[in-house]
């Protein structure tokens, strides 16, 4: 009973990272829900006193990717990724677009947005990432400055990046 | 302390990892006065953090609102998909070991679900486990009786009082070991036994609110529950076995476990 009370607390949280993580509410929706069934089916393989946010993000992250990739095998179309349809959010914060700060969130490949989602928004320590995300906290590291490096240089290549490469045919 | 000359003793300039922790205050004291030191010498990597900073605050500016239109509930459907997918699993267990023999009077559940109630369903839970894990092969139970020690500590702690497996074995039931199963009203454990012959029976012991010392039977195909509550805990031991011979060990049980069989024979 006081385990299910804790799961259901930590499902607003669980849902504003499945919201950013996969860019689609209503996916994010599903995901929370398979999330919940599933920590409450699976209680007994949970350790009491260890972190339980970070065992319902380790089974939100599988549940994920094996849901990524069934519908990747459907779609690979990139135009029709769910990012594609947000709503671009008005705002501006300390100089970043947040138009643009989202439109580079959904380049960064998916181990680089999961780490900077959980240390940035859902403010994880390095620790807790680890567990989450099943990887020691080293590799944590170097992944989150990765993807700092690599969303700051988005930024500042700005969206034409993507059609670049279509542009090396040039008249000497 | 910001010196504009080099000193050579100074360490290496940190590097991305670093700054990044720095972003993060997941720097050792000691290694972060090193990096704010290096910054207030370094425009370029001072830069970068400022960018980092801005990133952070500007994801969380983006994400990190309450979603505008949550839901008021979660479909929390956890008690029906437990015994649903407890048949489920039956079912594939028996049909992988080819057990036609159990999957006769296992049938009527998967099709009728549990109708009639029992007024323990305390026997209820202890047959569909008996039936879900008896015909493991491989993976009967978590801990097994080699670790026994492991096995009842583990377990006493996760139903918050202490247990003790009671011995079948002059009856030719030894002990295979025991997994933790979720209950009613809180955590469930199963033991399990089996004899030379590879027949099974299990002893689950649950937490029981209500105290009442009845001594019950409970049938199911060829599948016998004898049940007892003593001291606001709940015991079950079931098996397909005749019913006096798993009446017999159910009462040295029940009396092994501190309870007080008399009073019901």
């Amino acid at each position: 009973m006081k385990f299910e009370a804790e799961v259901i607390s930590w499902l607003p949280q669980l849902r504003r990272y499945a919201r950013a993580l996969t860019g689609d509410s209503a996916w994010a929706d599903d995901l929370v829900q398979d999330t919940a069934e599933r920590a409450l089916a699976r209680w007994a393989a949970f350790r009491p006193n260890s972190n339980l946010r970070a065992w319902l993000l380790t089974i939100l992250r599988h549940l994920y990717i094996d849901q990524l990739r069934a519908r990747r095998e459907i779609a690979v179309d990139d135009e029709s990724a769910p990012w594609r349809n947000l709503e671009a959010p008005p705002g501006e914060v300390d100089g970043l677009v947040l138009r643009d700060l989202q439109r580079a969130l959904y380049c960064l490949p998916l181990e680089q947005r999961e780490v900077l989602l959980l240390v940035c928004v859902e403010e994880l320590t390095y620790q807790e990432a680890s567990v989450a995300l099943s990887v020691p906290v080293g590799t944590v590291m170097s992944r989150l400055s990765r993807a700092r490096e690599h969303m700051r240089v988005l930024l500042i290549e700005g969206p034409t990046r993507k059609s670049a490469p279509l542009k090396v045919v040039r008249n000497p | 302390m910001s010196h504009n000359d080099h000193d050579p003793a100074v360490p290496k300039p940190p590097d991305l990892e670093a700054l990044s922790a720095f972003v993060d205050r997941e720097l050792p004291d000691e290694a972060d006065a090193v990096v704010l030191e290096h910054l207030a010498r370094d425009p370029q990597a001072a830069a970068q953090v400022a960018a980092w900073r801005a990133q952070k605050a500007a994801l969380k500016a983006l994400c990190g609102a309450p979603p505008a239109h949550e839901p008021s509930f979660i479909v929390l459907r956890a008690p029906v998909p437990w015994w649903r997918r407890a048949g489920l699993a039956a079912c594939w267990l028996v049909a992988g070991a080819g057990l036609a023999l159990v999957l006769g009077p296992l049938a009527p559940r998967l099709s009728g679900g549990l109708i009639g109630h029992d007024p323990m369903g305390l026997a209820q839970r202890a047959d569909i486990a008996y039936a879900v894990y008896t015909p493991e092969q491989r993976h009967p139970v978590e801990v097994a009786a080699s670790e026994e020690q492991h096995l009842i500590t583990w377990l006493s702690k996760r139903l918050n009082r202490p247990l003790s497996v009671p011995s079948l074995q002059e009856y030719g039931y030894s002990l295979v070991g025991g997994r933790l199963l979720p209950g009613e009203a809180g955590p469930a454990a199963q033991f399990m036994y089996e004899n030379p012959t590879g027949s099974r029976l299990t002893l689950y012991v649950t937490g029981i609110p209500d105290d009442e010392t009845a001594f019950r039977l409970f049938r199911d195909g060829n599948r016998r529950t004898f049940y007892w509550v003593s001291d606001h805990m709940g015991y079950a031991l079931s098996g397909p076995i005749s019913e006096g011979k798993l009446r017999t060990m159910a009462i040295d049980v029940c009396s092994a476990l501190g309870g007080k069989p008399e009073s019901w024979q």
